[in-house]
């Protein structure tokens, strides 16, 4: 049975589009939670506190004041002062004259929160004092990521202050490729929290022969304050910045398998309803139901491959073109190729099961 | 002789209720092997309707069938196989696929039976050269006249050395003297392969081919 090349060739175009869009909303979602972990993985705490009710570290509104350090600190299994203030705030810094976005990451130079050494220049110039009081002695410098293409000693601006960049960072943007700005935990107050003497969270590391789930457990006792493991915090802020916003493209991605399906069943159909007299003329020459069907199902397997391989293609080389950061699963490639090739294929068998029930006398009537 | 076709009170109806029609009326045909059977009668008399209960196209409602000693039930048999091993058609349209060559058509019966390509092939080569075609092998159905055509497609019919040819108004669309060279082909071939063949047609101009005819009239055989 001979197919219409042009109508194979632009099949197989519509779903090469479909199965590349389908795996690169998969890589732009995988890439975005890989991003919402590596900062958090990064920081190396385990122990995470957040004001009471605010649903988690990343999630909710949450302002600390100076004394939670204490309760970390004399919390028996946390490695000794190793509780650190943390502020991450989402803020619209002008750079180069244009407003966009990133998020503020102050901390405590040598504590966790942000990278210990820069990979180019050098870090911020540190809080003197031991705690994170106001204190207006400290230079405005910043550390950002190389992705951002800001050159040492240029300056950015963030509310009313001018911060200026002294070293770069590698592999540490946050969601979508939004920018981290790493300073110290005074000059982030000053800067998005017009010096206001809070801080979102407090992180803090457990001694290794500790369980950080029983510490957890013991300092949420504490009125006023909200502690997740590393765990729980990952899970939150992957489900708060990855999951429920991705929701729509995760229906569009299924919306997106039914369309291929349908492409390659309506095509079928087509094809089947065009080629009822040679269909019949094929049964009568003594053609099974099995042969007519292979005839039909063999197209359907060529659009199917070609489409769902050129589709996978496509999708890796537009991946590393992308001006964000897609992470395309190898694993989840393999499933999406099978997923989509199994609904492909299925939904062309359903309309070749229509080739079954011609009728072969029609090879007494009529021209092929 | 053999007994090819052997059918008894083969009746088949079409429609149902007040609007049912009898194509064919408790119908008892016995064709025997290498024989020449012409099936003659006017337009709407049930030949088409008779000769697709005999080449297993049609179930019949009621009477029986053997096929070549075996007893025919589409209810419980699959007629395919029935039709690509022991049956061969030639339809009036010729219905050649028409992006296949002369060659390649002749090979798709073949390639039903599942027979070996480099088989086919050369079956397809011998039988082409056999109905005077062996420089139109690779000529497709449009570059091809009627009679040309029609050759091609009893070359198919004779692919799976079936026991028995159908030929439906084989002549019908073709002129006399394509009409006069394709029975003289057909006499050839059955001598040459021991075929046997039923012709329909209502082209009384061919009877002289004819070993035997049958008539029919209303969907029943009758006599002349």
């Amino acid at each position: 049975m001979r197919y219409r090349r042009a109508r194979v060739v632009l099949t197989g175009l519509g779903i090469t589009v479909l199965i590349s869009l389908i795996l690169l909303l998969g890589g732009i979602m995988n890439g975005m939670r890989i991003q919402a972990r590596q900062y958090v993985e990064s920081t190396g705490a385990d122990v995470w506190v957040s004001y009471e009710g605010s649903g988690g570290a990343f999630i909710g509104f949450s302002l600390l004041a100076e004394e939670h350090m204490v309760f970390l600190n004399s919390e028996q299994g946390i490695v000794a002062n190793s509780a650190s203030p943390l502020i991450f705030a989402q803020a619209r810094p002008t750079v180069r004259g244009k407003s966009t976005k990133a998020i503020v990451v102050g901390y405590k130079l040598g504590k966790l929160g942000g990278p210990k050494h820069a990979i180019e220049g050098r870090m911020f110039t540190g809080s003197e004092f031991k705690d994170y009081r106001p204190e207006d002695s400290i230079p405005f410098e910043v550390v950002v990521d190389e992705k951002m293409g800001l050159e040492i000693g240029e300056q950015i601006t963030l509310g009313n202050e001018k911060v200026r960049v002294v070293g770069k960072t590698r592999s540490l943007m946050f969601v979508l490729d939004t920018p981290l700005l790493f300073m110290d935990v005074r000059v982030a107050q000053k800067v998005v929290f017009d010096n206001y003497p809070h801080v979102n969270m407090m992180i803090a590391r457990s001694m290794e022969n500790q369980k950080p789930a029983q510490i957890v457990a013991s300092l949420n006792s504490i009125e006023t304050i909200d502690v997740h493991t590393m765990k729980q915090t990952l899970g939150n802020i992957t489900e708060y910045y990855v999951d429920e916003p991705m929701k729509a493209v995760q229906f569009l991605r299924v919306m997106l398998w039914l369309a291929a399906g349908l492409l390659v069943g309506m095509i079928t159909y087509v094809t089947m309803l065009e080629k009822t007299q040679e269909i019949g003329v094929l049964k009568a020459i003594g053609g099974s139901n099995g042969y007519v069907m292979a005839l039909l199902l063999k197209q359907v397997v060529i659009i199917s491959v070609v489409g769902v391989m050129l589709g996978l293609g496509l999708a890796y080389f537009f991946a590393a073109a992308a001006p964000i950061f897609v992470a395309i699963h190898p694993v989840e490639s393999i499933i999406v190729v099978c997923i989509s090739f199994i609904v492909c294929c299925g939904s062309g068998y359903l309309a070749a099961r229509k080739a079954v029930t011609v009728d072969p006398m029609i090879a007494f009537r009529g021209e092929i | 002789m053999a007994v090819i076709v052997e059918a008894t009170g083969l009746t088949k109806r079409f429609g149902s209720g007040d609007a049912s029609v009898v194509a064919v009326n408790s119908v008892n045909v016995r064709i025997d092997e290498s024989e020449l059977v012409m099936i003659m009668g006017d337009s709407g008399c049930g030949k088409t309707t008779l000769i697709s209960l005999l080449g297993c196209i049609l179930t019949p409602d009621d009477g029986e069938l053997h096929i070549d000693g075996e007893s025919i039930d589409g209810t419980v048999q699959d007629m395919s196989v029935i039709r690509r091993e022991k049956i061969g058609f030639v339809f009036q349209l010729f219905h050649l696929l028409p992006y296949l060559t002369a060659l390649e058509n002749v090979m798709v019966a073949m390639d039903i039976a599942r027979k070996n390509t480099q088989d086919a092939e050369s079956r397809a080569q011998e039988l082409l050269t056999q109905v005077g075609l062996s420089e139109r092998f690779h000529h497709r159905p449009a570059q091809l006249s009627g009679g040309e055509k029609q050759r091609v497609s009893f070359a198919r019919a004779l692919a799976n050395r079936p026991k028995i040819i159908f030929a439906d108004e084989p002549t019908a669309n073709l002129d006399s003297r394509q009409s006069d060279n394709l029975m003289n082909l057909i006499q050839e071939m059955r001598q040459e392969h021991q075929t046997t063949i039923a012709i329909v047609t209502h082209h009384e101009g061919l009877k002289s081919n004819a070993e035997r005819i049958i008539h029919m009239k209303d969907g029943r055989i009758v006599m002349r």
